[in-house]
């Protein structure tokens, strides 16, 4: 397993938001996270790159616990995320933030950058090139010298993306990619997820968008904060406790 | 994209030029200066465009750091005491005093890198109440309140002094420059906008802000120092949360998003009211009106004025194309 999670505890004061909960993504796989609103899975994904700490249980990536570790560690080991809300600089335009994500990628020194020298000239270079990549894999060339702020809600979303991208993961963590598309952005969306995992890339998608499931190896249903059901879309689709989470128990039949 | 290019060099080769031609007056100044005392407050504003622009490259890391001052008093008190019991030479308490500034700056901005926005500004304004007082009631060894004087002087005229401090300023600007626009520049300005972000990309969010901190009060401490071999004392008086306050307005007057902001602000507020002089007991009133008029109509003080009137141009110009589309159809 690529990344294995077990016990997963998540207390704040006495709320329990995740409890027990478990999950492994094997190399090469899509698995789906989902479930209502406030079930849960945004907190699972603070709870692997550190953003949050954990309260108890394991968080193992490669064979290596990384529970405890902040969120800087957890990037520079592969894991990439995008965000929710926020998910990129504002005041930076569209190639900058994607520039300024490429900070593990190649690595110069202070003394390389204060004096400028010819090894940083080189790294600098081929890091406007492979942002210029990036953007392009994500349908944002065009805007490349827009400020962040002003893109569109879709755009805006994306460029997380490709933020993301520029990190180089071994393991991309989606945070509800396709809240607040329009269909055609959606279809645009999972066509790019898919060509990310043949590129080589692990992914794991939050979403409570339904329409993830055609994207899915795997699926993982959490609610309110523990899981309820793990298997085939297919299966997951059928299951009448996934049913009664998402649409109250009367309509189970 | 060529044309994108284009531009920007021609703007770089302008900045350039512009560069050049203020260097060349302040080369020439002292030679057309009748007064000594216009000497005078040209070397104080060098010190002060350093001290200004240290403030702002910690501020573009999201950090607003009300020990300024201290910073500052920290590199002067180092430099005087070693100048006024040990009797060290000058060009070795300058960069003493610079060195101790920035120890204690980056040993303190480890417990203050968990701070954030308001709650850093706070710590950092107690902090330099603490820095102050300790050279307040240091006694003998310090002055105390009345200061520390018989700090040894560089040189015996001013004009010596006006230009191996614009020396210094020169330098000192070419590094905050080369430090801001640089990829260390880029991460600081991301870590201010968004530390989940720039966390989730890999960057040390307490290694990026203790490096600009250690960065900034490295240019302030030397500057610091300077001014105590210049006057000749190192007071409270010079590095309180007054001299602070004085610092933090030319910075937001002359345009805290813009790196010639600070020195811009010097011109407006620290040079300009030299001519007149006459009017000395009105200024604070028209002070107050200039800097209220600033506060409610340019955010990003003088140095966005020419982007604020460009806006406002082609905005009106895109609404006259409309007009135009509008009466066509």
């Amino acid at each position: 397993m690529l990344l294995e999670i077990s016990g997963l505890t998540k207390r704040f004061g006495g709320l329990k938001a995740v409890s027990d909960f478990d999950i492994g993504v094997a190399e090469g796989e899509i698995v789906g996270l989902i479930g209502p609103n406030g079930a849960g899975k945004s907190t699972v994904f603070n709870l692997i790159t550190g953003v949050l700490p954990v309260t108890s249980g394991t968080v193992m990536f490669r064979d290596k616990d990384i529970t405890r570790s902040q969120p800087d560690q957890v990037a520079k080991l592969g894991i990439g995320r995008t965000f929710q809300l926020n998910p990129l600089f504002p005041d930076f335009t569209v190639l900058q933030n994607v520039t300024s994500s490429f900070h593990l990628h190649p690595h110069s020194s202070l003394v390389d950058i204060f004096f400028n020298t010819r090894k940083y000239r080189r790294n600098e270079a081929f890091v406007q090139e492979k942002a210029h990549e990036v953007l392009g894999l994500v349908g944002l060339s065009k805007v490349a010298n827009e400020l962040a702020k002003n893109l569109a809600h879709g755009h805006q979303k994306m460029l997380g993306v490709a933020r993301a991208l520029a990190t180089k993961p071994t393991l991309l963590l989606l945070d509800e990619p396709l809240a607040g598309m329009n269909p055609s952005e959606i279809q645009y969306s999972l066509d790019a997820i898919r060509g990310m995992r043949d590129s080589g890339i692990t992914v794991l998608i939050v979403e409570h968008n339904m329409q993830i499931l055609t994207l899915c190896d795997r699926v993982v249903v959490i609610s309110f904060g523990e899981k309820i059901c793990e298997g085939l879309p297919s299966e997951v689709r059928a299951n009448s406790e996934v049913i009664s989470a998402y649409f109250g128990a009367d309509y189970v039949c | 994209m060529n044309s994108a290019n284009k531009t920007t060099r021609t703007r770089q080769w302008t900045g350039i030029g512009g560069v050049g031609l203020i260097l060349v007056v302040l080369a020439l100044l002292p030679l057309l200066l009748a007064h000594s005392y216009y000497i005078h407050i040209l070397i104080l504003a060098f010190i002060y465009v350093v001290v200004s622009s240290s403030f702002r490259t910690i501020s573009i890391s999201g950090q607003f750091n009300i020990a300024q001052g201290a910073y500052m008093g920290i590199g002067g008190y180092a430099a005087g005491l070693c100048s006024v019991w040990l009797h060290w030479s000058p060009w070795l308490t300058i960069p003493l005093g610079a060195v101790a500034a920035t120890v204690v700056g980056s040993v303190l901005a480890f417990p203050f890198a968990r701070l954030r926005t308001i709650y850093y500004a706070m710590g950092t304004l107690f902090l330099g109440y603490v820095v102050i007082n300790m050279f307040t009631v240091g006694g003998k060894l310090t002055g105390s309140s009345i200061g520390l004087a018989g700090v040894h002087p560089l040189f015996s005229s001013k004009t010596q002094y006006y230009y191996v401090f614009l020396g210094f300023m020169i330098v000192s600007l070419a590094c905050l420059y080369r430090f801001e626009f640089s990829r260390i520049g880029t991460t600081l300005k991301a870590v201010a906008q968004s530390h989940q972000v720039a966390a989730s990309v890999g960057i040390n969010e307490r290694r990026v802000r203790i490096l600009a901190v250690a960065f900034g009060s490295f240019f302030t401490g030397l500057m610091g120092a300077l001014y105590c071999h210049y006057t000749g004392v190192a007071s409270p008086a010079s590095f309180g949360l007054a001299a602070t306050l004085w610092i933090i307005m030319y910075v937001l007057v002359g345009g805290i998003n813009s790196f010639w902001g600070p020195s811009i602000g010097i011109v407006i507020l620290m040079i300009v009211p030299e001519f007149f002089r006459d009017l000395k007991g009105y200024l604070p009133y028209l002070w107050a009106v200039i800097l209220l008029i600033i506060a409610f109509t340019l955010p990003d003080g003088i140095a966005g004025l020419p982007k604020l009137i460009m806006g406002r141009i082609s905005n009106r110009r895109g609404k006259g194309e409309v007009k135009a589309d509008a009466s066509g159809d």
